[in-house]
């Protein structure tokens, strides 16, 4: 290639055509080993096993959240539901790939999911291919906008739950529950839950009364108080019926966002009795809990401050984790 | 202009131009196979042929065919397209700085963009043809906007004073970009981020169809004009005194630069850099003439585009770097190079 390297040629561009070398050669190297890259556990699985050709029992066809058509297969084997392991696991439902982003999983799940490779939340099409799903569920509509849907659909039959169902636990694992073929398995769950949080409900009065407490959760500095619509907080108040605290009632039904960012100063004005905590700031950053604020904050004077690590299932909804957040509210409120 | 006799000179210039494209078509062929076997599933050359030749496994087929192909072809065409539209606006503008990006014309057309996505989002039908449309249409405004702030009766079309507007309308336009964008929802906010990172979104040969027309049309007639460039590069006074009709060419040239770009930005979100980057390389290369500045401005934006897509796809992987970024990376050091010549 050098051969027209004449006087006029400036040094910079051979450096430009070493830069462009050099990019073949990388991407060269890339093709030769990829699995060094790729996330541990997800080596492709190039498996040109003709389309498993199940007794075709009954394919089913159901229309999802944005109004698609969608076959479902009659048995599926290879399903991928990124953030929705909640309802497969508690399904019994053991997904090809779990959701992740690059700083983690959902850790409460780590038992469930043990051997699940990691496949990245926004769902790349060659990730997504590797794993040969048979049926893939997506939560929201928002994440296959823009012709995204159309090419998963290319590799399985995609199903959207969509954001109204999904919003709702029961909803969704219910609807998971019917396009998997396992409602009663979905039924039961939600009874199973039911069942513990209205005996947790019971011991809970028992221990706490009417005492208010709050869930605040710290990340990057930042306080956040959950309110009753989602997660922890629809547990916490709606299922176990926990008396809301102050800063929360104040805020308007309407602009309640399940994660209302609060600032240090208001926290001052929390009248709580107990606080649980939920901590990602754990490794950097908990200095905001020696601060002078934090330490006048009356539960936190009476030593009613509860920990919950970032690990926890506080930050997530579904049947498994609600069980989860009602076993730590036991154990930390029950005494 | 009629070429009498080519004098030694003359055929040297030829022969080298004709190296250089067909120099710059080769390394574009070599990265497109190389491109076409990189990604998060391991596709051996061999098996990529057998692909082709329709023997792969269905797996094997989606990957090439749905998704890596459609995605070349895509960074080819929007290289060359930006690449073309910033060699004219170079030479209209007289100013080595001008481009989509620094004119304003990419935010321009981002911004129609973003504003219909963010108000529309896509839950029915992807309106994957009315996006350059409506592109299009941001950028013309933006373009005529910046015209018609930075054009005096006196003295013509300033190069200094257009860069300088266009600067500033493109501050002005991601300002309001940004106060859209942090009222959106976090899913939609993700996909403008993205977005304006420029990260080539429209994987699909829907994209593909929208944009060819574009390019196919556009990029012979920008040759077409070559000669006109090359006199209107010379500076108004002596295209008049050589008779052209400035005004005229120089708009309809100006409109061509922005349908190319705002075509390019519709499918490929706010990829700068190539736009000003190819033009520079292809002068460096093959001289100032237009006749062959602008194919070979066209190659080296499609070589450009389509290596910096291959090492967005490659570097982190399985998570993919925005274009954009790999192109700023590349093009930022190269263009302080020039600065710091051009001084000198």
């Amino acid at each position: 290639m050098f051969w027209f390297n004449r006087k006029r040629l400036g040094s910079m561009k051979l450096t430009m055509i070493g830069l462009m070398v050099m990019a073949l050669f990388l991407s060269a190297c890339g093709n030769n080993n990829p699995g060094n890259a790729s996330n541990a556990g997800t080596e492709p699985t190039t498996a040109p096993t003709a389309e498993t050709t199940e007794a075709p029992a009954a394919p089913k066809t159901l229309t999802d959240a944005m109004g698609h058509e969608v076959t479902i297969p009659a048995n599926p084997q290879r399903v991928l539901g990124s953030y929705l392991e909640d309802a497969l696991v508690t399904l019994g439902v053991t997904p090809v790939a779990q959701w992740s982003v690059p700083n983690g999983v959902q850790d409460y799940l780590t038992t469930e999911l043990k051997d699940v490779p990691t496949i990245s939340y926004d769902l790349p099409l060659e990730a997504v291919t590797s794993f040969a799903p048979d049926l893939i569920l997506i939560p929201s509509e928002s994440s296959v906008q823009n012709g995204i849907y159309d090419q998963l659909n290319k590799i399985a039959p995609t199903y959207v739950i969509g954001d109204e169902l999904n919003q709702d636990w029961r909803k969704s694992l219910l609807k998971i529950g019917e396009i998997l073929n396992k409602t009663p398995e979905a039924e039961k769950a939600i009874k199973d839950y039911e069942d513990k949080a209205a005996d947790a409900k019971e011991k809970l009065k028992g221990a706490i009364g009417e005492e208010s407490v709050a869930i605040l959760w710290l990340v990057q500095k930042n306080f956040y108080i959950v309110d009753e619509t989602r997660s922890s907080g629809a547990v916490l108040y709606t299922d176990l019926g926990v008396t809301l605290p102050n800063l929360v009632t104040e805020i308007p039904v309407g602009t309640r966002a399940t994660w209302n960012p609060i600032s240090l100063e208001k926290l001052s004005e929390l009248t709580a009795d107990h606080i649980i905590l939920v901590n990602s700031d754990k490794t950097e950053g908990s200095e905001i809990l020696d601060s002078a604020i934090w330490k006048g904050i009356p539960a936190v004077k009476a030593g009613n401050v509860h920990e919950m690590s970032s690990t926890s299932s506080w930050l997530y909804s579904g049947a498994n984790a609600g069980g989860k957040i009602i076993d730590d509210v036991l154990k930390n409120l029950v005494k | 202009m009629h070429r009498v006799t080519l004098s030694p000179n003359e055929k040297e210039r030829r022969t080298r131009a004709i190296t250089v494209l067909s120099l710059l078509a080769i390394l574009i062929i070599v990265v497109f196979i190389v491109s076409m076997n990189t990604g998060f599933m391991r596709l051996s050359p061999r098996e990529v042929l057998h692909t082709l030749l329709g023997d792969g496994t269905h797996q094997q087929k989606l990957i090439l065919f749905d998704f890596r192909l459609p995605r070349i072809v895509i960074s080819l065409l929007v290289g060359a397209g930006f690449a073309v539209s910033g060699c004219i606006l170079q030479s209209l503008a007289r100013n080595a700085l001008a481009e989509p990006a620094t004119l304003g014309i990419s935010a321009g057309a981002g911004f129609a963009v973003i504003i219909f996505i963010s108000f529309f989002p896509a839950t029915t039908a992807a309106p994957v043809f009315v996006l350059p449309l409506l592109a299009l249409g941001g950028a013309s405004l933006t373009a005529a906007l910046i015209y018609i702030l930075a054009y005096r009766k006196a003295d013509g079309l300033s190069p200094t004073r257009l860069i300088l507007i266009g600067i500033a309308v493109a501050a002005g336009i991601n300002a309001c970009q940004l106060v859209l964008a942090l009222r959106l929802d976090p899913n939609n906010y993700q996909f403008v981020a993205t977005w304006i990172a420029g990260k080539i979104w429209g994987g699909d040969w829907r994209f593909v169809l929208a944009l060819l027309p574009w390019i196919a049309i556009l990029l012979p007639f920008a040759f077409y004009k070559a000669r006109i460039l090359n006199v209107l590069n010379l500076g108004d006074h002596t295209s008049l005194g050589l008779g052209m009709r400035v005004e005229k060419e120089r708009i309809l040239l100006l409109v061509t630069a922005v349908a190319l770009a705002g075509s390019c930005v519709a499918v490929s979100g706010g990829i700068g850099f190539v736009g000003l980057i190819a033009p520079h390389l292809a002068r460096k290369l093959v001289g100032p003439r237009h006749q062959v500045l602008l194919p070979a401005s066209a190659l080296t934006g499609a070589l450009l585009m389509i290596t910096a897509d291959t090492i967005g796809r490659w570097v982190l992987q399985p998570a993919e770097v925005p274009t954009g970024i790999v192109v700023a990376i590349i093009g930022a050091p190269y263009f302080l190079y020039l600065l710091a010549k051009s001084k000198a």
